[in-house]
């Protein structure tokens, strides 16, 4: 599955940058995401990603790991998880990128997400429209936090 | 593999809404089992306590003040074969007549159906259709919910944790009146339902309720569809119907996947539109 997301934040590209490395802040912007952690700071992170569709709850541990860094303007990141309760996994190729200048930042990324395993028992079309959701909630939450500060 | 659990064999509604509440996430509601059982055992949910409902008496199809009350326990197969149903609503009866297999109807409860919420669902669509109301009951009290208002999402509804879903009401179609609902797929489950009900006086459209299912994540009454229909004489609805068809389309919130893509869903919907309304209109 696919998903291409843009937001336009009023807000610096350092400003934009620095929000995303500050774990606590960035992760507090992810719908279902806790206990983050840094592993490696700049490389590697770790998380729990729990979500819900009516009675069925996933957890997912899950590790990232920042693939491709260009300072300011893009990053490149797996998101990796599995629950072995459910018997599911869940990989995300994220590409983000940055573009803009001291006042307004376009904040654009792509992400290819693949569920494997019993989870999709739930059906494609579910699983696409709550990633949909989620990563919708997540681009409107990380816009609120940076244009709340200024 | 199911997991162990604890069976609770509440004697009332009370009783089992109390269980309810007082075990939260950990209970669930065990009435038929045809969905729950089959998640249970591929481990997609666990729950400590299953409160089995089936000794509770919910089984009853009767008149009610210009309604059919359908306990929320009787079987597809009970509503199958239900005389009253038959002479009040028989769309209701042929829709059952075609939900799943022969051993989900003689098992799965209409309650259940809708509790469980599943996208490709049939009844709720015809329900909504009919303008049904749903009954939930918790403790003593008790509400009635629009059809349409109680499916909410792809297995979510507006039912709260500790209430109990007892009976589903259906009012008496007024006379003139035409209902079907139409479903097509070619999976196990359908990809797309339809429902129409309409009540047609000299000539006119007095009354057009337009519901649209299995798309997406939950049915919709489609209330830009019936505003083309309603009040129109008959021959200047039909001549709507393909613009209604389209607005059903979109307000499916149909999602592409195995049963189809959007666009193919949409324009179904657009199809079995028009067939649902001439069907209807036969009837009135």
């Amino acid at each position: 599955m696919q998903f291409e997301k843009s937001v336009d934040i009023h807000a610096s590209k350092e400003k934009v940058w620095s929000f995303i490395w500050d774990v606590d802040r960035f992760i507090a912007c992810v719908p279902g995401c806790k206990e983050a952690k840094t592993v490696e700071a700049g490389k590697r992170y770790a998380a729990t990603m729990v979500e819900k569709v009516g009675p069925f709850k996933v957890e997912f541990p899950t590790t990232i790991e920042v693939l491709e860094r260009e300072e300011l303007s893009r990053i490149k990141a797996q998101a990796s998880g599995a629950d072995n309760k459910i018997g599911s996994r869940m990989k995300i190729d994220l590409d983000v990128r940055l573009q803009g200048d001291t006042d307004k930042t376009t904040l654009s990324f792509t992400a290819g997400v693949d569920i494997l395993g019993k989870l999709a028992a739930l059906g494609h079309g579910i699983i696409k429209r709550k990633a949909d959701q989620v990563l919708d909630e997540f681009a409107q939450a990380v816009k609120k936090q940076l244009e709340g500060d200024s | 593999m199911l997991r162990r659990f604890r069976l609770e064999e509440p004697g009332s509604v009370s009783e089992a809404t109390e269980l309810l509440g007082r075990f939260g996430e950990s209970a669930k509601v065990y009435a038929g089992g045809t969905e729950l059982l089959l998640a249970m055992k591929e481990g997609l949910v666990q729950y400590e306590r299953l409160v089995n409902i089936k000794k509770l008496r919910l089984n009853e199809v009767a008149r009610d003040n210009g309604a059919i009350r359908i306990g929320a326990l009787c079987t597809h197969h009970q509503l199958e074969q239900s005389a009253l149903l038959q002479q009040t609503l028989p769309a209701l009866v042929k829709l059952e007549n075609n939900v799943a297999n022969v051993r989900v109807r003689q098992a799965g409860t209409l309650g259940g159906n809708l509790c469980f919420a599943e996208p490709h669902a049939d009844p709720g669509t015809l329900l909504m259709a009919l303008d049904a109301k749903m009954i939930a009951e918790k403790g003593g009290s008790k509400r009635a919910i629009a059809a349409q208002d109680f499916l909410v999402d792809a297995y979510e509804t507006s039912l709260g944790a500790d209430e109990l879903l007892t009976a589903i009401e259906v009012p008496v179609p007024a006379p003139r009146s035409g209902i079907a609902y139409l479903k097509f797929g070619y999976l196990e489950r359908p990809s797309v339902g339809v429902a129409v009900a309409i009540t047609v006086n000299g000539g006119t459209v007095s009354q057009a309720r337009v519901a649209v299912g299995c798309a997406g994540p939950a049915p919709k009454r489609v209330a830009e569809a019936e505003a083309l229909l309603q009040g129109k004489s008959t021959d200047e609805a039909t001549r709507n119907l393909a613009r209604a068809g389209e607005i059903a389309g979109k307000a499916s919130q149909a999602i592409s996947d195995l049963h189809g893509s959007q666009d193919y869903k949409e324009h179904i919907v657009g199809v079995l539109l028009k067939r649902a309304f001439q069907a209807a209109l036969a009837q009135c």
